[in-house]
Formats: C-alpha cells, structure tokens, sequence
C-alpha cells in the first residue's frame, strides 16, 4: 500500500525532470554549482524529455532587463573568482538575482581572505583568530531584510550558511527550514540543515514541506545517523520509483552497505558506480578502504592508479593511495598521503581517523593520539577514532584507561562486535571476569564479525573451571566457524576440538570424546593429542569390556555423568 | 556551496601530523604591544633621564617584558607613573608611527640599537633588555610583507582604539578584538560599564590584572593571557572557590578559549576542575582523558627537561583517572585505575610517581574503611627517602588520624604533629600548616578539650595566608577552614550561645556555598545543632524530621540520632532495635566514639525499665573504652550515668565519690548541659545522702541539704540558659521539696508557683523524676 502511494507520489517523473531543469538553470545563475550538480544528476538518471516538454525559461522582468549587463559583467567575474570585483559591479542592482549573486560574492570574497589569511597569520597568538570578516556585515544586512520578509529560497540559504558559520546554529537551522519552504528543490539547502541535525529527535521536530526531494533529505539524514536499515529501504523506495539510473542513489547505498560492514554488496555497488561513471572520484574513498579491508592488491592498486590519472589532487585520491600504501605495509608513505589529504581538506574526518592507524602501525603512539583526537574534533561521533585511541592505550599497557575509549566507541555503536569484544579482553586483562564474559556474550549475540567472542568466552570459562560452559562455547564456536563457510585465519578449530575431546572423556562420554579425538588429527598442532586421546579411550573402553565389567556394571548402566548437559542444549545458557 | 569551502586553510604548523605551535622556535611574536615596549627601551636608552626615574623605570622593565599584553592605555598609565617625560615620549613615537605610513615602522625598527654593535649600552645582547630585543627584531626580519602589513594595521588599531575610547576609563579588552560591538549582538556592553567603574587607573598592575578575571573578556587571549588567567582560576579553585568565576562563566570562558586556540590543553584540565566543581562525572572524565591525550604530545618536549618523555604523563593520566573516581565514590574503578598507574610507573621505575600512587593507595583504603596504617606508614618511609616532604607529612597527618581514632596515646599523636609542623614552616607547605592546625583542633575536641580546641580553632582562623597568590588574605576556602569553623561552632552551641552559631554558620554559607565541595560539612554540622537544641527544649517533633536530613549527609549519625528521638518519644522497643544495629556498624567500623555513645543510650533505655543493674556492666565497658581512647568527655559522660545507676540502686555515698571524679572535667570543659545534669545529679545525691524522702519524712542533714539548695541554684542556672523546661521543672520541684524541708515557706512557695507554671506550659504530663539522668 505503501508503495502504491509513494508511486503515486513519484508517478509524474516528467513533472519531476521538468522541475530538476529549471532548478539547475536557477542554480547555475547564481553559481550555486554543487547543487546544480546534484540535480544534473539527477534529471540524467531521468528519461530524456521531448523537445515541446521542455520548461519555458524562467521570465524576464523589468529589473531583470536593468541589470542585464551589470549582472553578466559580475557573473564572469565571479566565474573566474575575482570575487570583490565582481560585488562591485552589482553594487546598487535591484534585482533579486543579481543580489544573491552579490551578496554570495562577498561571502565568497570573505572565506578566500580567511583562507589566506591563514597561511601568514601573526604566530600562535592571532592563531584560530582568522575568521571571516565579511559575515558580521551580511548578517545584518540579510537579517534586516530577512525581517521585512525580502529575501527569496537562495538568500535565504546564504543567510542560514551565514548563520551557521558565526555559530548560531538555532537560527541556521530556522532559516534553512525556510528557505526549504520557499524553494524545496535546492539541494544545497538541504544539505546545509543535514549538517545542522543531531538526532531522530531534532529530525521528527522538524516540518519540512511535503515534497519528492523530502525523501531524498530523509534517506541521506538515515544514512548519517546511522539508521541504515531505513536508509536502504528509503533509497529502495525511490529506485523502484524511477530513479533507478541514478549514480548518486547507488553511491549512497554502497556507503550504507560499507557503513554495516556489508562488504559484498557494497563492493559490487561500486564496481557497478564505476562502470557507469569511471571517472567519478566522489566517495571512491570509501571504496578503497572497502578494497584494503578485503585486502584486495591489484583492484586497490588499479583504482589508485586510475584516480591518479583523473586528478592526483583530490582528498578522495590521496586516500586511496594512502590505502594503497597501507596495503603495502608502506606506512610512511601512507602517511604522508593522508597528510597530503588532510592539507588539501583538514575537516576530511577519514583521512585523520586512517593516519592514526598508519601512526599506530608505526608504533609512534603519540602522533596516533594526536591524529584520533584531531578526528574527534572534527566529528565527536567517529567511532572509529574513539576506537583508534582505546586501542593505542591498549597497546600502552593501560587497559583500565583504555575502557573509556571502547566505552565510547561501543555507545556509538552498540551492535558492533568489535568494539565489544575489545571491551571484553580489557576487562579480563583488568581480571574482571563476570564483565569480560558479558560482554563476549554479547559480541557474540549481536553477530561477532571476527569470530572470536565464542572462542575468548570458552577459554575464559575454562580458565574459570567452568568446564561445562566453555565446552558449550566451544560446540557453539565450531559450529559457527563450520555454518560461516570460508576460512578465518585465525581460527582456533584445534584448540576447541582438542577441549571438547578432553570434556567428554572427563565426562565418560566416549563415542563423544572419540569423534573429537578423531576430528582432532586434522589439524597438525593437535594431532599428537588427538592420537593420544584415542588411545586412552580404547584403553578405558578395554577395561570396561574385559573381565572386571562385572564390577563396573552397575556403573555401564549409569556411565552418564549426573551434570550431563548436551553441549547443544542452549536454552539453560545465560553467561 | 559553502562547504567546499570550508576553511581550505592547511595548517603551515603541522610537520609528521604533530601540530607544532613554534614551527620557527620563535617563542615571541611581535605584538603592537611589544612595539610599544621596544619603543619605551629606546627611549630609555636615548634620552636623559634623572636617576629615581630610571630607577624606577629599570624595575618596570622586566614584568613588562614578561607579562602578558597590556592594553595601550594600562601600558602608559604604568610608565607614566615612573616617568612621565618618557611616557609622552613613547606616546608621541608610537603616534609618529600609527598616524604615518608603513614605513614609519620600518624606519622604526632600523633604527633600534642593535645589541650586537651597542657594547656600552643596556642593550648589550646577553643583557636582559638585548635579548628581549635580538628576539624582537629576529621575529620581525622572518615576517613575510603581507604580515608586516598586517601588523602595521594592527598597530594602528591598537593606537586609535586606546584613544577611540574615553580617555579617563581605559577597557581592558585584549589588544585586537575589534570594537565593532555594536554588530555583535551577543556583546557584553554593560559589564564594559561595570569595568570602567571598577577600573582605578592607580592600581598596579598585577591588581588590575587580577580584576580582568572578574569579567568575561570576549575574543581571543594572547599565550601568556591565556595562561595567567587558566593559573589563577585553577589557584582559585583550589584555595577559594568563591573568588573563582561561577561554574558555567567559566566554563564559558573556557569554551571561547578552546574555540580560537585548541590547542591549548591546559584549558582542558581546567574544564576538569571545573566539571568536578559541579559534579558532573561525564563531563570531568572525558575532559581529564582529553587533556592528558594532548599534553602526550607536547610530552616530547617534555624529553629535554629530563623526564623520558610521554611515558611520563602516561603515568600521571592513569592516576589522575584513579583520583577522579575516588572523588566520585567509585572505589572498584579508582582500585584499578591505580593499580595501572602503580604498574606502568613500576615498570619505569618512577619512584616518585609511585610514592604518589602509594599515598593515593592508603587514602583509597581508608576510604573504603579499611585499615591502611601499615601502608601508610611505608608510604611515610619511602616518602622521606625520596625527599618528598609533602607526601611524607600528609601521609603522617593521615596515620595521626588514623592513631587517634584507634586510641594512641595523645602525647605521641601531638609529638608526631609538631614534628610535621617544624616540616611544613621549613618548606613552607602552607596548605598542611592548615591542615595540622584543623586537625589539632579536632583531636582536641575528640578528647573533650573544648578550651584547647577553641584555642587552636581560633588560631587557624586568625592565621593569615602564606600563599603567595593571596597574601595577606586572611582566610582561604579549604577543607581545614571549613572544618575549623564548624567546629568553632558546635564549640559555641554547647555553651548555648546560638546567636554566636548562627553569625558563624552564616559565614559558613557565604564561604562555601551549597554547591561546593565542602557545603556538606557545615550542612551536616548545622543539622546537628539543630537537633540538639530541639532535644534540649524538649521538641521532639521538631528533632524528627531533622533525622532524616541528617541520616542523608551522614548515615551512621542519622541512626544514632534516630535512635535517640524514638528514645525520648518513648518508644523503647524501635529505638533499642535502631541502637543495637548502629552498634553492631561501628564495631565493625570502628567507630569508637559512637559505640559509647550508643551504649550509653542503650544503658539510658535500661533505666526506663528499671533494669539498673543490668545497665552497669554497658556503663563500664563504656568507661573502660572511653578512657582507653582518652576520650574525656565521653568519659565523664559515662561516670555521670554510672552515678545515676548507684544512686537509683540505693548507694547514693558511692554515687557521690564517683561524681566528685568527673565534676571537675565536666565543668571545666563540658557543654551547657551537662553542667546542668551534672549538678542537677549532685543535688540529688546529696539529698538522698542527707538522708532526704520525698514525703519529708525522716531526719536530714540540714548542713548538705542547703549545699544541695545551692547545687540546685547553679543547676537552674544552666538549664534555663538552654531553656531546658522539662528539667527546670524537676530542678524547683526539688528545691520546692528541699526549702520545705528546710522550712523556708516564702521560698518554697516560689518554687512551688514556678514549677507549677512550667508544668503548666508543658502540658506533658511529668515522667518521675528518678526516671532520667
């Protein structure tokens, strides 16, 4: 029912390409390029219109036709990014156009100064001073005509962008929500207020005007909070809608996918992206790591190579390689290209995040802290990083100091195995045993990624003389390492077979006990054992059977030991 | 779209992804400020000037060159008060500068005496003034032509602004915050009404300094501001919370600073302080771990100092984290934060970091209630042998206390409290002299010398500062203040003087406001007056509730004095149940003082079922415990009941001898009270040694029974000070009976007519008199 409503809602593509065209037209007037980008996208992934369909171009009025030349003179201006030149030929222009492209050069104007103002600034003591000058001065003028309600969708994006970087973030997000109102289909805007929510909460509080491009917003704010179930079923919503040719759409979805650490999925989606768009660079950063998690060389190495070629100055370029590098166990270089990513774009929160773990590799633990750190400035909710700086205290020896950090990471994350799992092996180093088993217990509920929950909680049973919990972890661990297919690496198979021999033979459980024995003498570090064990079992089956079975025969009727749990039965199993 | 450019700045600092905030090793950065020092040493050097002048002038240079940027004006004002000839002097060559064009300044700068060539002058370059001005003009020659720009414009905003202003008041905002205030919506102009009120020119300059702290000063605070002002509230903090900025000014405050300089991670531990101010475990904690994460980097610095590096404040952070959940009550945690500590700093061998973790051992034992005196006493060995006088003194004020509360004797409590003494003036640790003072003050009133302690409480109280920061002040805001005065104040409610009490818990309020670390102390202490005074006035119902108060701050009190209201509301039953529990916890506990106290209740619940006989042996248990902690108060306390006991099991004589015994202390150093019930008793004992019946019948030694007349007398006297009216009554029903006797009918009669209108007022009816001590 759902869906037939949604079609419903998305039933006029044509209607939908129609706006998209003249929005772009809108957009690349006022050099608004990002957003007409999206929406150029997005109306390629739409059938082709017929030639009579095409939206008539925006109408020319009176003021428009007075500013005609100022503006065309200030547009190329702005264009080649004489920013102050161009606002001082639009001074004094009356039409609304030309006066968002006025007052965005002046924005524009003051963030090219700040930026180079940066470079020479007047040592630590003007350090972090620099700051736009120009946005006291557009504040007020765009608040006093943001009062006598002159402003339009686009200065009312430029006065929330305003807002939003003098730090007044309520009112940012007000005019955003406004400016959304008044011309729902400048994606800029929208992008803006995303950045601007911090919850589900603030999202629900929000009332956005009921428009196709609102499931567009609501699918990306899923995606960055982490809602990745109802992102993807957004995002499969407006496929089947019709948007099914959109690169975009698929870029988003491979990030969701990388972002539950669904591999698979989210690597053919890429691969799928690049065939469509080779020469695409946006997000093929999460690509690479995608790549380095599977440890996948050459298709790494062709991507950087490739992306080299396109642009070698990109943040998205220099991660790849930095990867790449990392594959390589070159951790210098890939240091030096995360620095090299991080020059071009000190907010990108990856590159610092990864040029912690290069550090790590590299063991200089303080520049490691120092990178994880800078990546939590960026972006307070990077697990990642919370994860980086617990594991580099780890590595310190301080697993009670450490805690905080898995703590945090695991609040930021509650499913996630890993950090959980690190959790459990700091509390048991802590000797905390009860709190090292919860926590094992619950990577291994919540879907342990590595396997290795199972394996820590029985040893940690064993070590505890808990012989029947850790055999029922072991059982528990085979199986799973058995039902998951492929082989790990590290997997303990030997060791769990070599104590579940043991237990059932502690146990008298001897056909049991034999079939470990015997599964044993599959792997090399256990087949002595193994064979050992065989041979006390026909041992002890010998005397059962010969002469003295008189003596044992009211035991053979009882040889069941009286704590006799099936390894197997679950229900009485709470850790 | 406005988030491509987002600050595309890269950071020139950062070299192998560490921020380096000297990338050139350039400490000093030229300043407009430091242009207008470098103008004043030039005009020092050039011109002529008398000798007083440049003697003062000479003094002036150093806080100058050191401190942190004065506002143009502030900085004339200083000179102009050595020197006024000079100070119009450098007015004028900073104006030739400001109101000229760039290459004033430059021509400025050229023609500064370089210390390399001036053999004879004060600015010679290993001379004090050559170096400030090798680093001046080094710093200047770096800067790029854009940057000297900047700093020619700087200047002259600096110059115009100090006149912009009027000129009687200067605002001591830092040197280049624009004054576009009238844009800033958030501005705050009426606290800059506030400064230029407060702002006295004469003042010198570190006092107007310390008056900036008062007010939140937006924008940006050069190196040396930033770190005065983090010094000086961390000070505050520590020594008196409520000259420190509130909580959320500061907090403010901090925020601003961590926004235009990150990298400043001492406001981090700050935000610390200040989140543990409020309590606030989240907060504290994440600032804690993010200021020990970036004081690792700048560790490396750390290296040439010495230590080895970050491995140093690795240790630091692990026992800080420790000390963070101690504050908050969760030992476990605080357990093992130490014990990581005590590990990395062994595997280090960090002695002295581990002498810290061992104090900070002990004192987590005893809080857990555990005894730690054998630890403790290692923590003192070591601590001397490594030369550490201010663990080893804390560490040896911990075991004193620790010895007093499990009864060693006090000459050796008091030798080992003046040994630490002589320690602490020779080392100057001001804040232990404080300490001993307050715990001096407490032993003493342990033992029931409330004249030896009145007597130490008073000489802590008019002890001034030792503190550098605040000399001559007279009073801090630590803990030992907080406990002096509240007990400066039980001292005065045992001697029912309440108005007294009520001026010093007044203070009390004032010095450590609700919120603050120590409030629970005075909280507690006024509670417990409270109590007292209901109970003495006979207002049980008053009493009650307070229990409950009481019980929140402090369990074990809140029992006993459960305990004893269900006493006096007669119902005997809960209150023995209440009473043997409490004694059983502190046993355990080892709360000596209190376990006599409660056997003294539970002998006193004895007596209302007549069971005398079987309170004696509680009474001398009691009497054995209280002297072998010289625990004299509680002592005479018991003798008193123990007398009560005979004189209710008819061998009053005895009863006499054994009061003659604890008369003396009660009187000389014991509350209001139990002067009163002390003599209220001798009265009594008398009367029945005389051979005295209720009934009048019998033949009495009339010499005593007028010595018990007079006994009474002094009894009223007591009561009616503390308005006691239930034993005011008993005490004329005596004297009615005793004058009676005596055949003095007019006074008999008085007597009679005053008890008879106390009993009317009562309402109550009266329990029989033999029934209570």
């Amino acid at each position: 029912m759902k869906m037939a409503a949604l079609c419903s809602e998305f039933g006029d593509l044509v209607q939908i390409k129609k706006q998209l065209i003249s929005v772009i037209s809108l957009c690349k007037e006022r050099g608004l390029l990002h957003s007409s980008k999206w929406a150029s996208e997005l109306a390629f992934a739409l059938d082709r219109l017929p030639k009579d369909e095409l939206p008539p171009s925006s109408p020319f009025t009176e003021e428009d036709a007075q500013d005609l030349d100022a503006l065309t003179l200030a547009k190329s201006y702005f264009d080649l990014k004489e920013y102050d030149r161009s606002a001082y030929f639009l001074k004094g222009c009356c039409s609304r156009k030309a006066y968002f492209l006025y007052m965005y050069s002046r924005y524009l104007s003051g963030e090219k100064k700040k930026d180079d103002e940066t470079v020479d600034s007047l040592g630590p003591l003007e350090k972090g001073q620099v700051r736009n000058e120009a946005l006291r001065e557009l504040r007020v003028e765009l608040s006093k005509k943001h009062n006598a309600g002159e402003l339009d969708g686009f200065t009312l994006y430029l006065y929330g962008v305003v807002l939003r970087k003098l730090d007044l973030l309520k009112e940012a997000v007000e005019v955003f929500v406004e400016a959304i109102h008044m011309l729902p289909l400048h994606w800029g805007a929208w992008l803006e207020l995303s950045n601007l929510v911090t919850n589900i909460e603030m999202l629900k509080s929000l009332s956005l005007p009921d428009c196709w491009i609102k499931d567009f917003f609501m699918a990306h704010m899923y995606t960055e909070l982490q809602m990745i179930k109802e992102a993807l079923q957004k995002y499969q919503n407006l496929i089947e809608a019709g948007f099914s040719k959109s690169t975009y759409i698929i870029s988003q979805i491979a990030v969701a996918y990388h972002n539950i650490r669904d591999i698979d999925q989210a690597l053919a989606l890429f691969n799928e992206l690049r065939e469509q768009d080779p020469y695409r660079i946006d997000n093929m950063d999460t690509f690479s790591n995608l790549l380095y998690v599977k440890s996948m060389k050459p298709e790494l190495s062709y991507l950087a190579h490739n992306l080299v070629e396109i642009d070698k100055y990109r943040v998205e370029t220099c991660c790849v390689i930095g990867n790449y590098y990392s594959l390589r166990s070159q951790h210098e270089k890939a240091a030096l290209y995360f620095q090299r990513a991080l020059k071009l774009n000190p907010r990108c929160l990856g590159a610092w995040t990864l040029m912690g773990h290069e550090y790590m590799e590299m063991k200089n633990t303080s520049a490691a802290i120092q990178a994880y750190r800078h990546a939590i400035e960026v972006n307070k909710r990077d697990y990642r990083a919370w994860y980086g700086l617990g594991q580099t205290y780890e590595i310190l020896k301080m697993p009670f100091y450490c805690l905080y950090y898995y703590r945090k990471a695991h609040q930021l994350r509650p499913n996630d195995s890993r950090m959980l799992v690190a959790l459990g092996e700091s509390y048991e180093k802590l000797s905390q045993q009860l709190e090292a088993k919860k926590c094992y217990w619950r990577a291994y509920s919540v879907g342990d990624v590595e396997k290795m929950a199972l394996l820590k909680l029985a040893k940690l049973h064993e070590q505890l003389n808990e012989s029947d919990d850790a055999a029922q972890c072991y059982m528990l661990y085979i199986q799973d390492i058995f039902s998951c297919g492929e082989q790990l690496e590290h997997a303990e198979v030997s060791t769990a077979l070599r104590y579940l021999g043991q237990y059932y033979f502690k146990n008298k459980l001897y056909d049991e006990a034999s079939l470990c024995a015997q599964r044993c003498c599959d792997y090399n570090d256990a087949r002595e054992e193994g064979k050992a064990l065989l041979r006390q079992i026909s041992q002890v089956r010998d005397q059962i059977e010969t002469p003295s079975a008189d003596l044992f025969a009211p035991l053979s009727n009882n040889n069941t030991p009286v704590r006799r749990v099936s390894p197997l039965n679950l229900i009485s199993f709470t850790p | 779209m406005a988030s491509v450019h987002e600050s595309l700045y890269f950071n020139p600092m950062m070299t192998n992804g560490v921020v380096h905030a000297n990338v050139f090793g350039i400490k000093d950065w030229v300043t407009p400020y430091k242009i207008s020092v470098l103008a004043l040493l030039y005009d020092m050097t050039a011109s002529k000037i008398t000798l007083p002048e440049r003697r003062r002038l000479n003094k002036l240079i150093l806080p100058l060159q050191q401190g942190p940027d004065l506002t143009l004006g502030q900085f004339l004002k200083t000179v102009e008060e050595c020197c006024p000839q000079t100070a119009y002097a450098v007015k004028l060559r900073l104006h030739e500068m400001a109101d000229g064009e760039l290459k004033d300044m430059e021509y400025f700068f050229s023609t500064l005496p370089t210390p390399f060539t001036a053999f004879d002058s004060e600015a010679y370059k290993t001379s004090v003034v050559g170096l400030f001005m090798r680093h001046m003009l080094l710093a200047y020659n770096k800067l790029s032509f854009s940057q000297v720009y900047k700093l020619y414009k700087s200047l002259q905003h600096y110059y115009h602004s100090h006149y912009a202003k009027p000129t009687d008041g200067q605002v001591d905002l830092p040197a280049l915050v624009a004054d576009d205030s009238d844009m800033d919506l958030t501005s705050t102009e009426d606290t800059v009404g506030d400064r230029i009120d407060r702002e006295e020119m004469d003042t010198p300059l570190h006092e107007s300094e310390l008056r900036n702290d008062n007010t939140p000063s937006r924008g940006p605070l050069s190196q040396k501001q930033a770190e005065y002002f983090l010094a000086r509230q961390a000070y505050l903090l520590k020594n008196d919370e409520n000259k420190a900025l509130k909580p959320a000014a500061l907090q403010e405050e901090l925020n601003n600073m961590l926004k235009f300089n990150p990298d400043f991670a001492e406001a981090h531990y700050l935000n610390y302080l200040n989140s543990m101010r409020v309590q606030d475990i989240f907060l504290s904690a994440h600032c804690l771990l993010h200021y020990f994460d970036r004081l690792i980097l700048s560790g490396n610095e750390g290296k040439s100092n010495g230590d080895e590096g970050y491995g140093r404040s690795l240790r630091y952070a692990a026992l800080n984290l420790a000390s963070l959940h101690c504050r908050f009550g969760h030992y476990q945690q605080a357990d093992l934060a130490l014990q990581e500590a005590i590990r990395i700093a062994q595997e280090s061998n960090d002695h002295v970091c581990l002498q810290h973790c061992l104090s900070w051992l002990y004192t987590l034992e005893q809080m857990k209630g555990s005894d730690s005196t054998v630890l403790t006493e290692d923590s003192v060995k070591m601590a001397a042998h490594f030369c550490l006088p201010y663990l080893a003194s804390l560490g040896i004020q911990s075991l004193v206390q620790q010895g007093a509360t499990q009864g060693k004797t006090a000459h050796k409590l008091m030798d080992a409290l003046k040994d630490t003494d002589i320690l602490h003036w020779k080392h100057s640790l001001s804040e232990l002299i404080e300490i001993s003072l307050a715990q001096t003050t407490s032993i003493w009133r342990m033992y029931g010398k409330s004249t030896m302690a009145l007597q130490q409480a008073q000489l802590l109280l008019n002890m001034s500062s030792l503190e550098p920061v605040n000399f001559g002040v007279q009073q801090n805001n630590t803990e030992a203040f907080a406990v002096a005065l509240c007990h400066l104040a039980e001292l005065h409610a045992e001697q029912g003087l309440y108005g007294a009490v009520s001026e010093i818990l007044l203070h009390l309020k004032e010095q450590f406001p609700p919120h603050s670390q120590h409030a629970k102390l005075w909280m507690l202490c006024d509670l417990k007056i409270q109590f007292e005074r209901h109970m003495n006035e006979g207002k049980y119902h008053l009493a009650e509730p307070l229990v409950t108060a009481i019980a929140a701050i402090n369990k074990t009190e809140g029992l006993y004095r459960k305990g004893q209201v269900l006493k006096a509301l007669n119902r005997s039953t809960e209150a023995y149940s209440v009473l043997q529990r409490l004694q059983v916890h502190c046993e355990r506990t080892k709360c000596t003082e209190v376990v006599i106290r409660v056997m003294l209740s539970t002998a006193e619940l004895h007596w209302e079922s007549s069971g005398f006989s079987t309170a004696l042996p509680l009474l001398l248990q009691a009497l054995s415990l209280a002297r072998q902690h010289h625990l004299q108060q509680l002592a005479s306390e018991t003798i008193l009941h123990l007398a009560f006991t005979q004189l209710m099991l008819g061998v009053p004589e005895h009863a006499l001898r054994v009061l003659h015994e604890a008369i003396e202390p009660v009187l000389a150093h014991g509350s209001v009270m139990d002067k009163g019930r002390a003599l209220l008793l001798t009265a009594r004992c008398q009367m029945a040694v005389a051979g005295f019946r209720p009934n009048g019948q019998g033949q009495a030694d009339l010499p005593l029974a007028v010595l018990a007349v007079d006994t009474l007398n002094e009894a009223a006297a007591y009561f009616s000070k503390l308005n006691c009216k239930e034993r005011l009554r008993d005490v004329h029903y005596l004297q009615a009976q005793l004058h009676r006797s005596l055949g003095q009918t007019s006074q008999c009669n008085k007597s009679a007519m005053l008890f008879r209108l106390l009993d009317q007022e009562l309402q109550s009816p009266a329990p029989p008199v033999s029934m209570r001590l």
